[in-house]
C-alpha cells in the first residue's frame, strides 16, 4: 500500500455541484483520507452531455470537451471525475483524439479561435476506478478508511451505461473493470464499506435517463427507472449505490415522478458511492447534504444505526 | 416508402397508399455512406439479426427498433429516418454496441441520424434548451440560489469551481458554440418554436 | 511428366536463347481489362523473342498444340506463357513444353490474370502495362533457364493418421484395406473423438454409438492398423515418402497383454475387468462426461473404449498401491510406467485432429458457468444418452428435475466479428440443434423446445426434411440472435431477444437453455500444423492445397487432412473427407516414388570456404559439412532441401546455387524489370 499523494484536476461536471454538491463535498473529503488530492480545475464546463449534446453535432460535443481536456493539461494533470457521463464526454473525447489525427486536427482548427490547442497529454480517470486500483488506492485501503461501517443494510449497485459501454472502445487498467456484462467490481467497492451489495436481475440496463430521453420523453425514460427498480427491490435493496450523479438523479427525482405519473410508490435511498463512502468515514448525513435528496435517505440511515 | 394515391376519396386515397419500397425513389445511397462516416461504423454489414433490439431496454416500451434503424440505415431511407419520432428514444446505453455480433455501433448510426436530421432542424426542443443553457452559464444543468445556500453549508463556496465561479471563460465556450453553428440553430428552431 | 529429357538448342550450346511467349485472354477474364493484341505485338519486340502469339485459352488443347507446334518451328529454347498463376497452370504448360520436346523446366509463366487484370479491372492501360512488364521479366528468365531433371525418390509403404476421430479412424481403416500399415495416433485414451460423445446423429437419429462402436472396434483390431492411444506426435522430420516421425506415448500406468507378453508375464495384460478402479480411493470428475460424472484415478472414459485398457492419471493416482492387489495375477499396473519415445518411417500422412468447443463462458451475456442451467450443447448430448451420466434422462443442473421447456441458443460464439467469438458458422449446430429439440420433445411429454436462431442451415442431404419434421413436431422457431439470459432466484433462466419476425422484443422464461457453442481447431492442431509444416487460414482451421480442386491435400507435399481440422463439417462430409484424403494418401504409396522438383541448393564446392554458417540457417537440415580432396565444404541431401533460399541468400562466398532460382536468372529479372516500358 502506498502512501504517495495522489493528484488529479477534479472535473465536478453540472449535477454533481449544482444538485448534489453532497457528492462533490464527499469526494474531497473522502479522498484525503486515501491519499487522494482532487484539485480544482478552474473554468470547466459542462462536460458537455454526451446525449444531447452529441445528438446534435457529433464535433462539437468534441470540441466542447476539448476545451475541459486543455484546462487539465495545461495544469499538467490526469483528470479524475465523478460522473459516467462526464465520463464517456472527457474520457472518449480524449480517446478519440489521441487516437484519431484527422479528427485531432479539425478540432484544434476551431480551438485555435479561442488559442487553445489540445495535445492528449492528460489521462481521464473515474473516480470509482481510482478506489479500486490498488496502484492507486485499492479495497483494502478503502477498507482501512472505514471508521462506521455500513453494517446491516443491502445495496443494489447500479454501475450505469457511460462508464462501462461501450465496453469494445474502453481500456481500464484492470481487467476487472471492463466488464460490461456480469461485473462486480462495484459490489466489492460496497462490500468494502461494510455493506451488502445484492444480485439483482438484469443488474446492467440503463436507468433511463440518457440519450437525452428523459427530456424528450419523461414517462418512457421513467418506465425504464421503474423496470430497475422493481428488479433491486425484488433482490431486497435497502439502496441503491450509482457513480452517476446524472443516474442519481433520475433514480432519486424519478421515484417521485413516478409516483406522480405512474401512481407507484417507491422509497428506495439513492447514494452515490462518494455519500456512501462519507458515511462509512464518519461523515453526517448533514454534512453529506443528504436531505438535497428528493427520496429521503431516512429508511437507509435508520437501518444503519438499527445495525450498529 | 407511404405515398397516398390521387384519389378523389381522401380517406381511401391514404387507406390504399403505396407501401412498396423501390430503391428508385424511396433510396438515398448517399445517406448509408453519410450515416457510416458520422457514426464511424460499417452499418451495412448488419445482418439483421436482432441482438440490438433483444439488448434495448427502449424496445420493450415503444415503437422504436433500432435494429429497424439499422435496416433502413442500409436501404437508403433517409426521410424516414429522420423524421421519425423514435429517433429521438435511444438512451444511447450502448448495449446493443456491445452485443453487436457483427462488431457494429448501431448507437453511433443513431448518433450520425440524429446529426443529420439536427442539420434539418429536425431536433426535440429540450436538446437545444441545453445548448442555451451551456451557452449562457456554461452548464447544462446550472447553478441556482438554493443550491448555492446548500453547498455553503456543506462547507463549499456558493460557486463550483468552473465557469460558475470563473465566468471569464464564458467566452471562449460561446465562440465554440457559434463556429459550430450549434447556437445558431438552437435560436432558429426555438424562435420557431416547433 | 512426359518428355525426351534432351533438347536439340540445348545440345549445341552456347547459343542464342529462342524464347516464344503464349498471351491467355482466359475468356475476358484477361482479354476483359487487359489489352491483349497489344501485349502481344510489345512481346514480339523484346530481345530474344522470336514468337509471341495469343489465344482464347492457352490450357485447351488447341492452346498446348500452339506452344509444342511453336517449339518445332522457331527451334524454341524458352517458353512464355502469360495467363493464369504457376499454381494452377504450371504442370499443364510444362506438359506442353516437354510434349514440344524442350526440358519442361524451360518454361515460365507471367502471371497476368490473379495479379494483373483481376485487381485492375477498373484500368485498361495500366493493367497493359503491367502486363507488359510482366512479360518482359519472364522472358528475361526464360532467356537462362537450364535443364532440370526432377528427382526420383522411393515411397515408404506406411502411412500415418493423426487424431482418431471418425475422420481418423475411417481414413486408416481405408490405407489399411488398401494394404497399407497404417499407425493411427490418438492423444486420449480411447479413439472414437467427439462423435462417441453423441447421443443420435441428425437426420436419421442413427444412434451415435452404435454405427461408430463397430469401427472403433474394427480400428482396433485390423493388423493392418498399428493404434497407439495416449500418443502424441513428438517430432517430424524428412519428407514425401520418407518421413521419421517420432510418438510420444504418454506412460498410461497399465500394460496391454501383448505388452504384458512382450515383458514375459504369462497370461497378463489388462483384460478390463475394472477390479483396479472399484478399489482406488481417488475420485475426480470425469472430463469426458464433461466433468458431469465421477472417475477414479485408474479408469476408462465409457463403457465401449478401444482399447479396452485402463488409465492411470498419474496427476490424481497417490500411489496407494490397492490397485496393484486388485489386479493380482494380471500384473498390469505399473506405477512407475514412464513415457517413451520410438520413431516410424512413413511415406505419407493424414492429419484429422478435428476440433473443441469455443470457451463459450467468455460471450458473457449468455451466463455460461454462472447460471447453473445454462449448458452447452456437448454437454446436452451426454446428459441425453442412454449411456450418460442420467442414463439419458435429461435434467437441469441445478436442482436435477426435468425441464418442461428448453431454450436453444444458436450462433452461439459463431458468425461472431467481435473478436471474442469466432467470425465463421460452425455448420453443424444448426442441424444437432434441431436434432436436441425433437429428442427433448420426444423423450419429456409436454416440453416446450424454443429454438432462437439467425438462420437454419439445413443444406444436406434430408436435412430441410428434418427441418420440417421438427416444426410438425412442435419446436418454436423464433428467428432473433438471443441478447441476454436472465437468471430467477429459482433458477429458471429469462431468455430475451428479438423475434424479428415479429419486430418484438420476446422475454422467454424456460428451465434449461443449451447454447449451441462455436468450435475452434484443438489446442494441439496448432503444435501438429507445425511439426508438418502445414498452413492454417485465418481462422487457424488446417489450410487445404485447394479449397475446391485439392480440398484434401495439403501445400506440405505427403499431408493431407481429414474432417473438422480442415474446417467445420458433420458426419458424413468428414468421412467422405477422410476416404478422400485415405484415396490420395495412398497414390504416391502405390506408386512406389514421387518425384521431387529440381529447386534444391547446390554446392559449388570449388567456391565454399567450409564456414558451415549456412548449415545452422537451414530449417530443414538439409546442410552438413562434409571433407572432399581434404577440404571441409559443405553438401546437401536434396531431398531434403525444400528450395526456400535461405542458404543461398546468406552465402558470402556465393557458393551455393538454387536451381531454377539461380542468382544469373534474379538479376536478368530485376534488369528487365529496371529497364522498363517499350523497347
Ligand atoms: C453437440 C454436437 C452434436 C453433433 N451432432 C452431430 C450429428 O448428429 N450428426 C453429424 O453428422 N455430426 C454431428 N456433430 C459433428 C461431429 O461431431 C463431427 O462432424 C465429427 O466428430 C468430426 O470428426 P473428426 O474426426 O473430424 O474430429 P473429432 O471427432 O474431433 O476427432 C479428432 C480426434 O483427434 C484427436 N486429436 C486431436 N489432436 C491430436 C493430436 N495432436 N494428436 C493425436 N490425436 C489428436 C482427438 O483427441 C480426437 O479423438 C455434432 C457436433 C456437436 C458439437
Ligand atoms: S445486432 Fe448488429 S448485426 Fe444484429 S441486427 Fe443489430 S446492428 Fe444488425
Ligand atoms: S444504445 Fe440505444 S438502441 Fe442501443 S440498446 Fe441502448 S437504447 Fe437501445
Ligand atoms: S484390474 Fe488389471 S486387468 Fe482389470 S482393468 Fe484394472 S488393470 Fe486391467
Ligand atoms: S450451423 Fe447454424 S447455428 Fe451453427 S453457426 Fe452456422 S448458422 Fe449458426
Amino acid at each position: 500500500m502506498s502512501h504517495d499523494i495522489h493528484k488529479y484536476a477534479f472535473f465536478l461536471g453540472c449535477i454533481a455541484p449544482n444538485r448534489y454538491p453532497g457528492i462533490e463535498a464527499a469526494a474531497i473529503r473522502t479522498g484525503k483520507k486515501l491519499d487522494i488530492e482532487l484539485v480544482p480545475l478552474k473554468g470547466a464546463s459542462c462536460c458537455p452531455a454526451p446525449g444531447a449534446f452529441g445528438s446534435i453535432d457529433l464535433n462539437v460535443w468534441y470540441a466542447m470537451a476539448a476545451r475541459n481536456l486543455i484546462l487539465a493539461e495545461q495544469m499538467n494533470m490526469d483528470i479524475a471525475l465523478i460522473c459516467n457521463g462526464c465520463y464517456k464526454s472527457i474520457w472518449e473525447v480524449n480517446h478519440k483524439l489521441k487516437h484519431n489525427d484527422e479528427l485531432r486536427d479539425s478540432v484544434n482548427e476551431v480551438l485555435k479561435e479561442v488559442d487553445m490547442e489540445y495535445k492528449g497529454t492528460s489521462n481521464v480517470y473515474h473516480l470509482a476506478e481510482l478506489y479500486y486500483n490498488d496502484e492507486v488506492c485499492g479495497l483494502n485501503k478503502l477498507r482501512d478508511s472505514v471508521t462506521t461501517p455500513l453494517s446491516g443494510v443491502k445495496v443494489a449497485c447500479h454501475y450505469g451505461c457511460h462508464l462501462l459501454k461501450p465496453a469494445k472502445d474502453r481500456e481500464f487498467a484492470g481487467g476487472a473493470i471492463g466488464d460490461s456484462e456480469h461485473p462486480m467490481w462495484f459490489e466489492e467497492l460496497v462490500d468494502a464499506l461494510g455493506a451488502e451489495a445484492v444480485e439483482y436481475r438484469n443488474k446492467m440496463q440503463c436507468c433511463g435517463a440518457g440519450g437525452g430521453v428523459r427530456g424528450y420523453d419523461i414517462a418512457h425514460s421513467l418506465d425504464i427507472t421503474n423496470e430497475k427498480l422493481t428488479n433491486m427491490t425484488a433482490a431486497g435493496a435497502d439502496a441503491i449505490a450509482d457513480t452517476c450523479p446524472f443516474c442519481q438523479l433520475q433514480f432519486d427525482r424519478g421515484q417521485f415522478e413516478i409516483g406522480q405519473k405512474f401512481g407507484v410508490e417507491w422509497h428506495v435511498p439513492v447514494l452515490h458511492y462518494c455519500e456512501m463512502l462519507g458515511l462509512a468515514q464518519g461523515m453526517s448525513p448533514v454534512e453529506l447534504g443528504l436531505d438535497l435528496h428528493q427520496t429521503s435517505c431516512k429508511p437507509f440511515l435508520d437501518k444503519l444505526k438499527g445495525g450498529q | 416508402m407511404t405515398s397516398a394515391k390521387a384519389y378523389k376519396d381522401a380517406a381511401l386515397a391514404a387507406r390504399l397508399s403505396d407501401r412498396v419500397y423501390r430503391p428508385a425513389e424511396d433510396s438515398d445511397p448517399s445517406f448509408t455512406a453519410e450515416v457510416e462516416k458520422i457514426g464511424g461504423t460499417a452499418a451495412h454489414l448488419c445482418f439483421q439479426c436482432g441482438t440490438c433490439t433483444g439488448s434495448c431496454p427502449s424496445a420493450p416500451r415503444s415503437s422504436y427498433r433500432i435494429r429497424t434503424f439499422m435496416r433502413r440505415a442500409n436501404l437508403g431511407m433517409k426521410d424516414v429516418c429522420l423524421n421519425d419520432p423514435d429517433l429521438w428514444l435511444c438512451t444511447t446505453c450502448y448495449t446493443c454496441s456491445d452485443r453487436c455480433p457483427r462488431d457494429l455501433i448501431p448507437t453511433d448510426v443513431i448518433m450520425a441520424m440524429r446529426n443529420m436530421a439536427a442539420k434539418q432542424g429536425i431536433v426535440p426542443k429540450n436538446f437545444l434548451a441545453t445548448v442555451n443553457f451551456i451557452y449562457n452559464t456554461g452548464h447544462g444543468v446550472p447553478n441556482n440560489d438554493a443550491n448555492r445556500v446548500a453547498r455553503v453549508k456543506l462547507g463549499l463556496e456558493p460557486e463550483p469551481e468552473t465557469t460558475c465561479k470563473y465566468p471569464e471563460f464564458l467566452p471562449a465556450i460561446r465562440k465554440i458554440l457559434e463556429a459550430y453553428g450549434t447556437k445558431q440553430l438552437a435560436d432558429k428552431v426555438l424562435s420557431e418554436g416547433q | 511428366m512426359v518428355y525426351t529429357g534432351k533438347n536439340a538448342a540445348a545440345a549445341e550450346a552456347p547459343e542464342e536463347p529462342r524464347i516464344g511467349v503464349f498471351i491467355c485472354h482466359c475468356g475476358t477474364n484477361i482479354a476483359g481489362s487487359i489489352d491483349v493484341p497489344a501485349v502481344r505485338d510489345y512481346a514480339a519486340t523484346i530481345p530474344h523473342v522470336v514468337v509471341a502469339q495469343n489465344y482464347a485459352y492457352m490450357c485447351s488443347t488447341p492452346g498446348q498444340n500452339m506452344i509444342k507446334d511453336a517449339i518445332a518451328e522457331h527451334h524454341l529454347t524458352g517458353v512464355v506463357v502469360a495467363a493464369c498463376t504457376p499454381r494452377l497452370h504450371e504442370p499443364t504448360f510444362r506438359t506442353a513444353t516437354a510434349n514440344g520436346g524442350l526440358n519442361p523446366f524451360r518454361f515460365e509463366m507471367a502471371n497476368i490474370r490473379d495479379q494483373g487484370s483481376w485487381v485492375h479491372m477498373h484500368d485498361w492501360d495500366g493493367g497493359t502495362a503491367k502486363a507488359k512488364d510482366a512479360i518482359r521479366i519472364a522472358v528475361a528468365k526464360a532467356t537462362k533457364l537450364e535443364d532440370l531433371y526432377p528427382m526420383s525418390v522411393p515411397v515408404e509403404h506406411r502411412a500415418l493418421v493423426v487424431g482418431a476421430g471418425i475422420g481418423g479412424i475411417q481414413a486408416s481403416m481405408d490405407l489399411a484395406a488398401a494394404g497399407i500399415e497404417t499407425y493411427l495416433i490418438e492423444k486420449q485414451p480411447t479413439i472414437g473423438g467427439r462423435m462417441s460423445q453423441l447421443d443420435k446423429t441428425f437426420p436419421t437419429l442413427d444412434c451415435s454409438q452404435c454405427i461408430l462402436s463397430p469401427k472403433m472396434a474394427e480400428a482396433g483390431r485390423t493388423p493392418g492398423i498399428k493404434l497407439y492411444t495416449l500418443a502424441e506426435i513428438e517430432n517430424v522430420e524428412g519428407y514425401i515418402g520418407n518421413f521419421d516421425v517420432t510418438i510420444r506415448r504418454h506412460a498410461r500406468g497399465v500394460l496391454t497383454p501383448n505388452e504384458a507378453a512382450a515383458k514375459g508375464i504369462i497370461g497378463g495384460g489388462c483384460t478390463g475387468c475394472g477390479d483396479c478402479s472399484n478399489v482406488c480411493p481417488v475420485v475426480k470428475p470425469n472430463e469426458w462426461e464433461f466433468n458431469m460424472a465421477p472417475r477414479k484415478a485408474i479408469y476408462i472414459c465409457h463403457a465401449q473404449v478401444v482399447p479396452l485398457i485402463y488409465t492411470i492419471d498419474f496427476d490424481a493416482c497417490v500411489k496407494c498401491g490397492l490397485c496393484i492387489t486388485a489386479c493380482g495375477t494380471k500384473k498390469a499396473i505399473d506405477l512407475e510406467m514412464q513415457d517413451e519415445l520410438f520413431t516410424i518411417k512413413v511415406g505419407t500422412v493424414i492429419l484429422a485432429t478435428g476440433y473443441e468447443a469455443f470457451p463459450i463462458e467468455q460471450k458473457k451475456e449468455w451466463g455460461y458457468k454462472l447460471y447453473d442451467n445454462v449448458i452447452t450443447s456437448l454437454e446436452f448430448e451426454r446428459l441425453i444418452c442412454a449411456s450418460g451420466p442420467t442414463i439419458g434422462h435429461l435434467v437441469r443442473p441445478s436442482d436435477g428435475e426435468t425441464p418442461q421447456s428448453v431454450g436453444f441458443v444458436l450462433c452461439a460464439g459463431s458468425r461472431d466479428n467481435t473478436g471474442i467469438g469466432k467470425p465463421y458458422c460452425s455448420r453443424f449446430c444448426c442441424m444437432y440443434s434441431l436434432k436436441h429439440a425433437h429428442q427433448v420433445i420426444e423423450k419429456i411429454p409436454g416440453c416446450r423446445a424454443y429454438i432462437f436462431y439467425m438462420d437454419i442451415r439445413s443444406f444436406g442431404k434430408a436435412y430441410e426434411e428434418f427441418y420440417y419434421r421438427v416444426q410438425n413436431e412442435g419446436a418454436k422457431f423464433i428467428r432473433g440472435r438471443v441478447a441476454q439470459i436472465q437468471e430467477l432466484p429459482n433458477k429458471n433462466l429469462i431468455v430475451v431477444a428479438e423475434d424479428t419476425l415479429l419486430g418484438n422484443q420476446v422475454q422467454i422464461e424456460v428451465d434449461l437453455v443449451v447454447l449451441a457453442a462455436a468450435i475452434q481447431p484443438t489446442a494441439e492442431t496448432e503444435i501438429v500444423r507445425r511439426q508438418f509444416g502445414v498452413s492454417c487460414s485465418g481462422d487457424k482451421w488446417l489450410l487445404e492445397a485447394h479449397p475446391k480442386l485439392n480440398p484434401c491435400g495439403t501445400t506440405t507435399a505427403g499431408v493431407y487432412l481429414a474432417g473438422v481440422c480442415q474446417g467445420p463439417k458433420d458426419i458424413p462430409d468428414t468421412v467422405a473427407q477422410a476416404e478422400g484424403a485415405a484415396s490420395a494418401a495412398s497414390i504416391p504409396i502405390h506408386s512406389g516414388h514421387v518425384e521431387l522438383e529440381p529447386y534444391y541448393a547446390q554446392c559449388m564446392q570449388n567456391l565454399c570456404a567450409g564456414c558451415g554458417m549456412c548449415t545452422r540457417l537451414c530449417p530443414y537440415s538439409a546442410l552438413s559439412m562434409t571433407v572432399v580432396d581434404g577440404r571441409t565444404v559443405m553438401e546437401v541431401t536434396a531431398a531434403k532441401c525444400k528450395g526456400c533460399g535461405t542458404c543461398g541468400g546468406f552465402c558470402p562466398g556465393g557458393a551455393i546455387k538454387m536451381q531454377h532460382f539461380t542468382s544469373p536468372q534474379i538479376l536478368a529479372q530485376i534488369d528487365a524489370f529496371f529497364l522498363g516500358g517499350e523497347q
